[in-house]
């Protein structure tokens, strides 16, 4: 359940909050809504890929960290060392209007955190973190949204199935990913071509191409925690 | 020279000749854009559209998709909701609890085994349907066929749509003309002009003056202004195999606008005749198809309003006198008939628009190239409708001829003089083996395939002779089949949302295109 809350610093003053990445305080995730700005830093590291929302249908773009469900192969007792999406950064806040709010129910509301406010009731440095990342994350989420209607529009997007086997014997069947369709980019009109280059989204979408090569490294990744006895999944 | 085929001229502005419109157009986008063939349809100002059928068949999403009509605009325009079928109550013996469906898929593994023997032999008692289909269920349950993210156009089950047909063929204008570059003319037709070989030369019309086409589509309804009247083709009556002669039909609101919406037809049978139940978002639609020989209007409508109940008060039934039957001819010289100027037949299994899009994609696929070759395209044409009317005309009968009910209008049914002699062989036949694949139901475009024919009989308690150990060849592929039906129908309970949850949310946030 959640309890949130528009946070102040006469009700909040005192309240601590967990910022480290831990599956207990919900990091254990294996997929993770992103935005644009963030594509650079996940190329690095993760697929990126679209994907619906099981409510609305709408596609969204998210980092593939694992395979199953509850799983983020880049977690482990010192936590994420690799780039951190926004989503899992921003921990118990959410953005209401132009204010900042937190679910007072969220686990990483916890004593030994790191505090919100000073004495003087100022933000922290942490919670000024917190809300230059929502300086970021909340038009972000706009653009991004704009981004993959135009590549559902143009008919950019083209189901992926991902297959895989695993040296233990299980397999997985991944469904319902979406990646670029490069034949239809290679086949767009040159004037949209240029519309996508000066909106900055053909560096965008050749970045999603790229982290495909990112999907066999995961799934190196997955093996090994497979054949590791006892130390199994990360951050668990 | 011979004369080329290039300008196609649709009369009348109803679903027939929109769909048609459409259909072509699609079909001979690049030569529209090259200015080498034109679609044009002529409406009158002054007739009003029948819109006849509120329930379609699953091709409609073909033809739609087809056409570059987006699911998500149909949903939002034409009041449209998912069917998935059929049930027909009260059919057999009209006690309470009798009934059966006619769904939309097939049973399962049905181009390996035929499941009907084995479920003769088996002896749990499940209904055919729910043994080879999950699809019952989900009706049972008022389930859409799919989710919110599955694509537009395609299934988890398969389906159809009840849509509003005063809503649909507005929508589909729209999309003709503005997509498809279909010239729309608002015109009334005054005279036919013939040339000597008995062709149709041109249209005289009060408001455009003279319209010229190589080819004329004639979808000007029961009046048949074309074909009908211009070229005196006659009409074939069909009224001594299916007695029913008039519709009495009403909307109805639902007692909230959250009421549960049915996912399928609810098709009852009464004293003399059966009655239609189609959910809409917005309203029920609700008709007594019936037999004016049968029954009077006042006791017909006293029994239509018994079926809808409190919700019928302060409502007025529209009356429709209803023609059973077809053309002698289709097409004849360069002059084809679509839609209700084709012919009617009484809504049982929502075969007018069906109908329809089969000619229309008929007309758009063989668009003869030169007047020269029309002759044989159109003997094609109408060698392919007369079959198909013939079958559908069977088909709606067998609904009549297994009843056991009491009244003289289902006993009357069951008279052998009014049953068609093909209908009849078969019943004949499946006496001692059940319809299947190897059935005579061979044409690509069939409408009725052999499921079908087993939905209905094994649906109405039909008896097929099958002898214990006879099947054991295909027993263990059989019980396979049956054992991946019953784990598909508990995994899709959970799965799929409810019908009304699900058009709400295509009106809020739309179908993906993929």
């Amino acid at each position: 359940m959640t309890n949130v809350a528009l946070l102040n610093n006469h009700d909040h003053r005192a309240l601590r909050v967990q910022a480290g990445a831990s599956a207990r305080y919900g990091d254990n995730q294996r997929f993770v809504a992103v935005i644009l700005g963030e594509f650079p830093h996940l190329v690095a590291h993760y697929p990126i890929l679209l994907t619906k929302d099981q409510n609305t249908g709408a596609f969204f773009a998210g980092a593939m960290l694992g395979f199953d469900e509850g799983e983020n192969l880049f977690l482990d007792e010192r936590g994420m060392e690799t780039y951190r999406p926004l989503n899992l950064q921003r921990g118990p806040f959410f953005t209401a209007g132009t204010e900042v709010a937190i679910d007072l129910d969220s686990p990483r509301v916890a004593a030994g955190g790191k505090p919100l406010f000073t004495e003087q009731g100022e933000p922290t440095q942490y919670l000024q973190s917190i809300m230059a990342l929502f300086r970021d994350l909340k038009p972000g989420l706009e653009m991004t949204k704009t981004f993959v209607e135009s590549l559902v529009g143009l008919k950019l997007v083209e189901p992926i199935d991902i297959d895989l086997a695993f040296d233990d014997g299980s397999k997985r069947k991944l469904t319902g990913l979406y990646t670029v369709n490069q034949q239809v980019l290679s086949a767009l009109p040159d004037a949209t071509v240029v519309d996508l280059f000066r909106k900055g989204y053909l560096q965008l979408i050749y970045l999603m191409m790229a982290s495909l090569k990112q999907v066999p490294v995961l799934a190196r990744r997955k093996n090994d925690a497979l054949l590791k006895p006892s130390a199994q999944l990360a951050g668990a | 020279m011979v004369k080329p085929i290039q300008n196609i001229v649709i009369v009348g502005g109803g679903t027939a000749g929109w769909l048609t419109a459409g259909v072509i157009a699609a079909r001979h986008r690049g030569r529209i854009e090259k200015g080498t063939f034109s679609v044009t349809l002529i409406e009158s100002p002054n007739v009003p559209i029948i819109g006849v059928g509120e329930g379609t068949w699953p091709t409609l999403r073909t033809t739609l998709e087809k056409m570059g009509v987006s699911e998500t605009d149909l949903f939002r325009h034409c009041d449209a909701a998912f069917k998935q079928g059929a049930r027909f109550a009260r059919w057999t013996t009209g006690a309470e609890n009798d009934g059966y469906y006619h769904p939309l898929m097939l049973p399962q593994g049905f181009t390996q085994v035929n499941l009907v023997p084995h479920w003769l032999e088996d002896e749990q008692g499940r209904s055919f349907c729910d043994t080879v289909t999950p699809q019952g269920a989900l009706c049972d349950e008022g389930l859409a066929p799919k989710t919110i993210t599955t694509p537009e156009y395609q299934a988890v089950a398969n389906y159809a749509y009840h849509l509003d047909a005063g809503k649909f063929a507005p929508f589909i204008q729209k999309h003709c003309t503005m997509k498809l570059g279909v010239r729309h003319v608002l015109a009334d037709v005054q005279t036919v002009n013939m040339a000597e070989n008995g062709d149709i030369k041109s249209l005289t019309t009060e408001q455009a003056g003279e319209i010229s086409g190589d080819l004329f589509v004639d979808c000007t309804g029961f009046r048949s202004m074309l074909l009908g009247k211009a070229l005196g083709v006659g009409f074939k009556d069909c009224n001594d195999v299916l007695f029913c002669d008039t519709a009495m039909a009403m909307q109805v609101p639902y007692e909230t606008p959250e009421s549960p919406m049915a996912s399928h037809t609810i098709s009852t049978a009464h004293s003399a005749g059966w009655t239609w139940d189609i959910g809409l978002p917005t309203r029920r639609g609700v008709g007594y198809v019936y037999s004016s020989n049968h029954i009077s209007d006042d006791q017909a409508e006293a029994e239509l309003r018994l079926y809808i109940g409190p919700q019928a008060k302060g409502l007025t039934p529209r009356k429709i006198p209803i023609r059973g039957g077809h053309r002698e001819t289709f097409w004849k010289n360069n002059c084809v008939a679509v839609g209700l100027a084709s012919g009617f037949l009484e809504p049982l299994e929502s075969s007018a628009i069906v109908l329809v899009e089969l000619a229309a994609k008929l007309i758009a696929e063989q668009m003869p190239a030169n007047r020269g070759v029309m002759d044989i395209v159109a003997a094609r044409f109408n060698d392919v409708n007369h079959y198909r009317w013939g079958r559908i005309i069977d088909f709606l009968k067998l609904h009549y001829v297994l009843t056991k009910r009491p009244e003289k209008f289902w006993q009357d049914n069951t008279d052998p003089a009014s049953v068609p002699d093909r209908l009849k062989n078969l019943l004949h036949l499946w006496k001692y083996q059940p319809p299947w694949f190897f059935d005579e139901f061979d044409r690509i475009e069939e409408v009725f395939p052999a499921a079908s024919y087993q939905y209905v009989l094994y649906g109405m308690g039909f008896k097929t002779d099958v002898a214990p150990g006879d099947n054991n060849g295909t027993h263990s592929m059989a019980v396979s089949y049956m054992n991946e039906n019953a784990a598909m129908t508990r995994k899709l309970r959970t799965q799929l949302p409810k019908n009304r949850e699900l058009v709400k949310k295509i009106h809020e946030y739309g179908l993906q295109p993929i």
